[in-house]
C-alpha cells in the first residue's frame, strides 16, 4: 500500500472526512477560525502527483464559514446531491451545490481562497439542544438521521426537510455515532452511557440494546464512530472493552451475538469504517479457480493515533499503521471503488492509504453485491439502483437521444459545455430579454429610490435571485467592474452565456422597467468589448503597482478598515418606514391579480346544486337538504333538517352551470347564474291546487305550472325535473317545452338530479332510475340500493350525476358505490376508511401539471386529496415491499374507478400515474400488458375485439404520453423502443 | 450566522476625477426576510491621523429584502474637499462601506483610494493648495478589504443593541487570537478578519 499525505494547509483539528460518492472530491469538517468549518477539497491532487504538482488543477474547491462553532461530521447523500454537516452550534446544515459552474472569489479574500465550486445551505435543521455528533444518510436518501450530546437521535425525512419523522429518545449519554443498516432494517447508534442501540425503521422502536462489551468503558472518546458491514451481516462498534482492553466490538446480525471483536489497539476505538465493497480473493493466473467466500474490509482507527485495517476472512489486520498522526484519528472514509481511504486527525492532517487489488481482492460489482443481499435478505434492497442504472448500455440511438434530451431539459445550467447550438435558445430565454448584464449597466438608473418619511434615501434592491430556487449560484459575479464604454472584461467574458444561461433559470425577477434588449446583440458586444477589455486590465494592474508601493507607510489606515465605526451621529436609529415603492406594487398586483381573477370566475361559476333528499325508508333515512357546494372540486356539506311531509311554501333553487360540463371544469364559465324556483298553492282552481316552476337566467325565464305540490327540483343545462307529491315526475328542457309526460314514480323521490340531458332519481324506497331523456332510453331501471345498503346502518349521505350519466350514491359510512350500467352491478370507487388509500405513497409520481387532470368526479367522492401519502410519510417505515404493494393496488382501483365513471380526464390523469409508478418500481410485466392494450394488434385482424379508443380518448395518444415515462428508466429502453417502433410504424400506415 | 452575505462589490466609475460621485455595485444575499430595512454608508477617510476628519459622503436604506440574492447600486456624492486636510488631499487613503441592521454593523468593506495627478507636471510639482479638479481618484477596487461583525438579528434584547454603539475593544483591531473552539461572545469580537496579507 501506498501512504500519502495531503497538503492540507490545516492547523486547526478536522473531526471529519467524507468522500464523495462519484470519488471526485471529498469533504472535511472541523475548525475554523473562530467558527466551524466545512471544506471541499479536489480530490485528484491526492491520487496523482502530477495533479498535485499541476498548479491549475486546484486543491480546495470550496468552504464554508456557515456553522457557528465546530464542524464534528459531513456527510455526502448517496446521491451525491447534498452534503449534511452537524456541529456544535446544534445545527445540522444540508448543502448543495448551486448549479452554476466556474470559479469565483470569495468576496474580500485572496485569490488563492478562491472558491471553485458553489456550494450553498439550502436547508438549516434544528432541533437537537445540544451538540451535533455525527450525521447519517439513510440507503436512497430517504431519512438523515444525527445524534447529538443531548441524547437524542433525530431522523429527518430527507425528502421534505425539515420534516422529522421521528426523534429517538433512549439513550442516557451523549450519543456519539450512528450507522444505517445497508439493508434499510435497522439504525444503530453508540453513545456514552455504555449501549449500543439498534432501531428499527419500521416503527423505529429499539430493536436491541447492548451493553456488555462496553460496561468498562468510560466516556473518554470525542466520537464512537460505528459501522454496519456492506453484507448487513455484521455490526462493529467503536470504543468497548474486553479484559481490559480497546477493542472494536463485532456484533452478528443473527442474533445480535457479540463473540467476535478486533483487538489490537492501544487506545480507545474512535471510529470504524467499512469499505462499501465486497471482496472475494483475487483469482491467480493459472491456478484454478476455488469457490471462495466473499469478505468485507474494516478500517479501525483510534485514539493511539494508529489505524488498522482488517478482512473479515483473515485473522490478523491486514496491515496496522502506527502514529499515522499526532493526535487521536477522527474519521475514516473509503473511496467508492475501495482501494483508497482517507483518515483525518484532530491534529488537522489528513492521510490518504492506497491498496492495491492484490492486497484486498476483487470487488464485487453491484450486480454480485446485489446477489448477495437478495440471498440473505430476500428481496433486493434496490428499488431503482441507479448506480446500476448508470453502468446499463444504452443499447440504441433513439433512446440514447431521449436520454440525451431529457438530460438538456433538466440541467439546462450543465449543458452549456454541450455546444454553440445549445446556447442560442438559452439566450432568448433570458428573462424580459434582458441579461444579467444588461440589467447591471442600466441598474443605476432603474432601481427604485424612495425617500422615507424623513427624507431619507431608500432603494430598492434589484432581486436577482430567489433563494429558494436553490439553483442559483454566488459565482455569477467576480470582482470586475463594467468599465465605461465596454459590457465586460476579460475574466468576465468567457462568463457571459453561462450568466445569461444561469439568470433564466433562477427565475430572475423581472425587472420594473420592462424595456427589452435583444440577447443576441448582447452577445456580440461582448465579443467586441473583449479587446478593450484587454486593454483595461493592463491599465489596472499598472495602477496596482504604482498605488501599492505607496500602500506600505499607509499602516494607519489599516486599523480603519477593522474597527467599528462610533455610531455616526444622526444615522443611528433607523426609520422603520415601510414605503410601497413601485417595483413591490408591481410584484403585489402580479401576484395578487391571477388567483383574483380565478376566484372570482369560480366564485360565479360556483355551483350550488340543491338537493332535496327527502328519505323516507323504513324512518331510517333522516330528511336532510343537502346544499353542496361545488367550489375547486371540494364537497362541502350542509346540512339542515327539514320535516319530510311538508312541501315548502316556497323554495327558490339556485342552479348554475350543470356542474360536470366540460366548460366549469375548465373554470372558464361565464354563464350567469340559473334560478330555478318553486313555489306551491299559488292558485287554486275549481279545489285542485296548482304549484308553480319558475326558471330564469340571465333575464330569459319561463314558468310552467304543476297540479301537485312540488317536494324537489333539479335542473342542468339542457334539462330541469321536478317532482310532485303525487309521485310524478316531469321533465322540461331549458326553454320549459315539456318532453315526457309525467313519469309516474313507484315511491316518493328521495333525491333527484339532472346533468346534461341525464336525470336520476332516487326514490324513497331506495331504488335508482338514469334516464337519457334526449335518447328517451333508461339507463339504470329501479335498481335496488339494497346491494349496498343491506347489512349496514348507513344510509345514503349524498348522491349525483355525472356527465357521462353514471349515477354515485354515498353513504354515510364513508364508502361510496356508483351503478355500473353495462356489468348492472354496483362498485365500489371509494371508501374513506379504505387503509389502502392512506398507505399508499405514490407522490413521486405525481408532477405538478397533473393538478388538473385530477379534477372530477371520482375525485370529487373522494375528496380531491383523499388524504393518500399524508399518513404515507409517517407509515414508509413499513416494508418497502408492502407499501409498494399498497400503492400498485390503490392506483388499479383508481383507474378503474375513473373507467366505470366514465371519466376520461381521470383516468388519464391516474394512467400517468400509474406508468411513473410502474416505471419507478420496476414492474415490467405490468407495464408491459399496459403497453400491449393501448397499443392494440398493430395488423388489423377482424377476430380482434380490441378497442381503439377508452373513454374517448385515443388509446395510441395515451401511449404516446406514456412512452416518455418508460424512457425515463434505461432497464426498460428494450420495452420503450419495441413501442416506440410499433408506434412509428403505426404512423407511416 | 450572519443573514446577510455580500457576495460582491464592483466598483463603478473608476478611476475617475475626484469629484465624480461614488458608485459601488453591491450584490448581497439574504437568507430570510428583513422584517426591516438594512442601512449603507460610504465614508471617505480625509485623514489617515484621525477619525475627525471621515465624512459619511451618504447612506441609505435598503429595502425591503426578501430571501435571495439581490443587487443595487450606490451612489454617493465625493467629499466635500473642504473638510479634508490639505497635507491628505494627495496620496493614500481610505474609502469604506459599511451595512448595519437594526443600528448595529454586520460589514465594513474598506478599500484604497489613491489620489494622483494625472498631469506629469502636477504630479513633479503638486500645489500647495490642491488642485481637486486635476485631481484623480483611484479606488483599488482589486484588494477590498472586509470585516465582519457577529451581530444580534433577532428584534429581541434591547441590551445587545446598547452595547454596539460601545466603543469597540481596545484589542479589536488585533488580529483575532486563536479562539478555543468556541464562538466569541457576540457583538464584541470581529468575527472575521480576512486576509490581512
Amino acid at each position: 500500500d501506498k501512504l500519502t499525505r495531503p497538503w492540507l494547509p490545516v492547523s486547526k483539528p478536522i473531526f471529519s472526512v467524507d468522500i464523495h460518492p462519484d470519488g471526485t472530491k471529498f469533504a472535511t469538517g472541523g475548525q475554523g477560525e473562530d467558527s466551524g468549518k466545512v471544506v471541499i477539497w479536489n480530490m485528484a491532487p491526492v491520487l496523482r502527483e502530477e495533479d498535485e504538482r499541476n498548479e491549475n488543477i486546484p486543491k480546495l474547491l470550496c468552504q464554508m464559514d456557515n456553522h457557528l462553532a465546530c464542524v464534528n461530521c459531513v456527510r455526502w447523500s448517496n446521491n451525491g446531491l447534498y452534503l449534511a454537516s452537524g456541529g456544535d452550534d446544534k445545527l445540522v446544515m444540508v448543502w448543495k451545490r448551486a448549479a452554476f459552474i466556474g470559479p469565483s472569489a470569495v468576496f474580500g479574500s485572496s485569490s488563492k481562497l478562491a472558491n471553485v465550486e458553489q456550494w450553498r445551505c439550502v436547508m438549516i435543521l434544528r432541533n437537537h439542544t445540544g451538540d451535533v455528533m455525527d450525521v447519517a444518510w439513510s440507503p436512497h436518501d430517504v431519512w438523515l438521521a444525527s445524534c447529538s450530546v443531548d441524547n437524542t437521535i433525530v431522523i429527518w425525512n430527507a425528502r421534505k426537510f425539515p420534516e422529522i419523522v421521528m426523534t429517538l429518545k433512549g439513550h442516557t449519554g451523549l450519543v456519539k455515532g450512528l450507522t444505517w443498516d445497508p439493508v434499510g432494517k435497522y439504525i444503530a447508534s453508540q453513545a456514552d452511557d455504555r449501549s449500543l442501540k439498534v432501531w428499527r425503521t419500521m416503527d423505529w422502536q429499539l430493536e436491541t440494546n447492548i451493553t456488555k462489551p462496553f460496561s468498562e468503558c468510560g466516556g473518554t472518546t470525542h466520537v464512537l464512530r460505528l459501522s454496519w458491514s456492506p453484507d448487513g451481516q455484521y455490526l462493529v462498534s467503536a470504543h468497548a472493552m474486553n479484559n481490559s482492553g480497546p477493542t472494536a466490538q463485532i456484533i452478528e446480525r443473527d442474533g445480535w451475538k457479540t463473540n467476535m471483536d478486533f483487538v489490537g489497539h492501544r487506545k480507545a476505538v474512535t471510529v470504524v469504517k467499512f469499505n462499501p465493497k465486497i471482496f472475494k480473493k483475487k483469482q491467480k493466473n493459472g491456478s484454478t479457480p476455488k469457490p471462495s467466500c466473499p469478505y468485507c474490509c474494516c478500517a479501525v482507527g483510534s485514539k493511539d493515533r494508529s489505524l488498522s485495517v482488517w478482512l473479515t476472512s483473515l485473522k490478523r489486520p491486514l496491515v496496522v499503521i502506527h502514529d499515522l498522526f499526532d493526535k487521536s484519528i477522527m474519521d475514516i472514509t473509503w473511496t467508492l471503488n475501495g482501494l483508497g481511504l482517507l483518515v483525518c486527525s484532530m491534529d488537522g492532517t489528513v492521510a490518504f492509504l492506497d491498496f492495491s487489488q492484490d492486497e484486498l481482492g476483487d470487488p464485487l460489482n453491484e450486480e454480485e453485491k446485489n446477489a448477495i443481499h437478495q440471498n440473505i435478505y430476500g428481496k433486493s434492497l434496490a428499488i431503482t439502483m441507479e448506480s446500476q442504472l448508470s453502468s446499463t448500455i444504452i443499447e440504441n440511438p433513439e433512446m440514447l437521444k431521449y436520454q440525451q434530451e431529457r438530460q438538456v431539459n433538466q440541467n439546462p445550467n450543465e449543458a452549456q459545455g454541450i455546444g454553440p447550438e445549445s446556447q442560442t435558445p438559452k439566450l432568448t430565454n433570458v428573462l424580459n430579454g434582458e441579461s444579467l448584464e444588461d440589467i447591471r449597466k442600466n441598474l443605476l438608473n432603474k432601481q427604485v429610490e424612495t425617500r422615507t418619511a424623513d427624507g431619507r434615501r431608500r432603494i430598492t434592491p434589484l432581486c436577482i435571485a430567489q433563494l429558494d430556487t436553490g439553483d442559483f449560484s454566488p459565482a455569477l459575479f467576480n470582482s470586475v467592474p463594467i468599465l465605461p464604454g465596454s459590457s465586460a472584461s476579460t475574466q468576465l467574458t468567457p462568463q457571459i452565456s453561462s450568466d445569461s444561461s444561469t439568470a433564466n433559470s433562477l427565475g430572475l425577477r423581472p425587472s420594473h422597467d420592462p424595456t427589452t434588449t435583444s440577447p443576441n446583440k448582447t452577445a456580440e458586444e461582448n465579443k467586441d468589448s473583449a479587446t478593450a477589455a484587454v486593454n483595461s486590465i493592463g491599465m489596472k494592474s499598472n495602477l496596482l503597482l504604482t498605488s501599492a508601493s505607496k500602500i506600505e507607510p499607509m499602516k494607519a489606515l489599516d486599523s480603519r478598515f477593522t474597527e467599528r465605526s462610533k455610531a455616526t451621529p444622526g444615522v443611528t436609529s433607523v426609520p422603520l418606514t415601510i414605503g410601497i415603492t413601485p417595483l413591490d406594487r408591481v410584484k403585489d398586483c402580479s401576484s395578487v391579480k391571477e388567483p383574483k381573477g380565478k376566484d372570482e370566475t369560480s366564485s360565479d361559476s360556483e355551483d350550488k346544486i340543491m338537493v332535496k333528499s327527502m328519505a323516507k325508508r323504513k324512518g331510517e333515512m333522516e330528511g336532510a337538504e343537502v346544499v353542496e357546494k361545488r367550489k375547486k372540486g371540494r364537497p362541502r356539506k350542509d346540512a339542515k333538517m327539514m320535516p319530510i311531509s311538508q312541501p315548502f311554501p316556497q323554495v327558490t333553487f339556485l342552479l348554475s352551470k350543470d356542474a360536470w360540463t366540460s366548460k366549469s371544469m375548465d373554470g372558464v364559465s361565464t354563464d350567469g347564474v340559473t334560478y330555478l324556483e318553486v313555489e306551491n298553492e299559488v292558485s287554486v282552481v275549481s279545489g285542485s291546487r296548482l304549484s308553480q316552476l319558475k326558471w330564469s337566467r340571465e333575464g330569459r325565464e319561463w314558468d310552467a305550472l304543476l297540479p301537485s305540490r312540488i317536494i324537489i327540483a333539479a335542473g342542468s343545462n339542457d334539462v330541469v325535473a321536478v317532482a310532485c307529491e303525487d309521485r310524478t315526475l316531469s321533465v322540461f328542457t331549458a326553454c320549459g317545452r315539456r318532453l315526457i309526460p309525467s313519469i309516474i314514480l313507484p315511491a316518493p323521490m328521495s333525491a333527484l338530479h339532472c346533468s346534461r340531458h341525464f336525470v336520476m332519481a332516487l326514490t324513497a324506497s331506495a331504488t335508482l332510475s338514469v334516464w337519457d331523456v334526449q335518447k328517451q332510453t333508461a339507463l339504470v331501471k329501479n335498481e335496488s340500493l339494497n346491494p349496498i345498503l343491506s347489512g349496514t346502518d348507513a344510509t345514503v349521505s349524498q348522491s349525483f350525476l355525472t356527465q357521462q350519466g353514471v349515477a354515485v350514491v354515498s353513504l354515510s359510512n364513508g364508502k361510496t358505490y356508483c351503478f355500473n350500467s353495462s356489468l348492472e352491478t354496483w362498485n365500489l370507487i371509494a371508501d374513506k376508511q379504505d387503509s389502502l388509500v392512506q398507505c399508499t405513497d405514490f407522490r413521486n409520481c405525481v408532477s405538478a401539471q397533473d393538478a388538473l387532470g385530477s379534477m372530477g368526479p371520482l375525485a370529487l367522492t373522494q375528496g380531491r386529496n383523499l388524504s393518500a401519502g399524508r399518513l404515507a410519510s409517517r407509515l414508509s417505515s413499513t416494508p418497502h415491499h408492502l407499501q409498494q404493494g399498497m400503492t400498485l393496488a390503490f392506483l388499479e382501483k383508481q383507474l378503474s374507478s375513473a373507467l366505470v365513471l366514465l371519466s376520461a380526464s381521470e383516468y388519464r390523469h391516474w394512467l400517468l400515474i400509474y406508468a411513473r409508478f410502474l416505471v419507478n418500481e420496476g414492474y415490467e410485466l405490468r407495464l408491459r400488458e399496459l403497453c400491449q392494450d393501448l397499443l392494440g394488434p398493430v395488423h388489423k385482424s377482424s377476430s380482434s375485439s380490441w378497442e381503439p379508443t377508452v373513454l374517448g380518448l385515443r388509446k395510441r395518444d395515451l401511449l404516446t404520453e406514456v412512452l416518455p415515462v418508460i424512457g425515463q428508466n434505461l432497464r426498460f429502453q428494450r420495452l420503450f423502443t419495441e413501442y416506440q417502433d410499433q408506434l412509428e410504424l403505426l404512423r407511416l400506415k | 450566522m450572519a443573514k446577510v452575505q455580500v457576495l460582491n462589490v464592483s466598483v463603478l466609475d473608476n478611476p475617475s476625477p475626484f469629484g465624480n460621485p461614488f458608485q459601488f455595485e453591491i450584490t448581497f444575499e439574504c437568507m430570510e426576510d428583513l422584517p426591516e430595512d438594512l442601512e449603507w454608508k460610504i465614508i471617505y477617510v480625509g485623514s489617515a491621523e484621525s477619525e475627525e476628519y471621515d465624512q459619511v459622503l451618504d447612506s441609505v436604506l435598503v429595502g425591503p429584502v426578501p430571501a435571495g440574492r439581490h443587487m443595487f447600486v450606490f451612489q454617493a456624492d465625493a467629499p466635500n474637499t473642504g473638510l479634508i486636510p490639505e497635507s491628505d488631499a494627495v496620496g493614500v487613503t481610505v474609502v469604506l462601506i459599511t451595512c448595519t441592521y437594526r443600528g448595529q454593523e454586520f460589514i465594513r468593506i474598506g478599500y484604497y483610494v489613491n489620489n494622483e495627478y494625472t498631469d506629469p507636471e502636477l504630479r513633479e510639482n503638486p500645489p500647495v493648495k490642491p488642485n481637486y479638479t486635476q485631481l484623480q481618484r483611484n479606488i483599488l477596487a482589486s484588494n477590498p478589504r472586509v470585516t465582519r461583525f457577529h451581530i444580534n438579528w433577532e428584534a429581541t434584547m434591547e441590551k445587545m443593541e446598547d452595547s454596539e454603539n460601545v466603543d469597540p475593544a481596545p484589542n479589536a483591531m488585533l488580529p483575532p487570537t486563536s479562539m478555543p473552539g468556541k464562538a466569541p461572545p457576540l457583538g464584541l469580537m470581529p468575527d472575521n478578519s480576512m486576509d490581512c496579507l
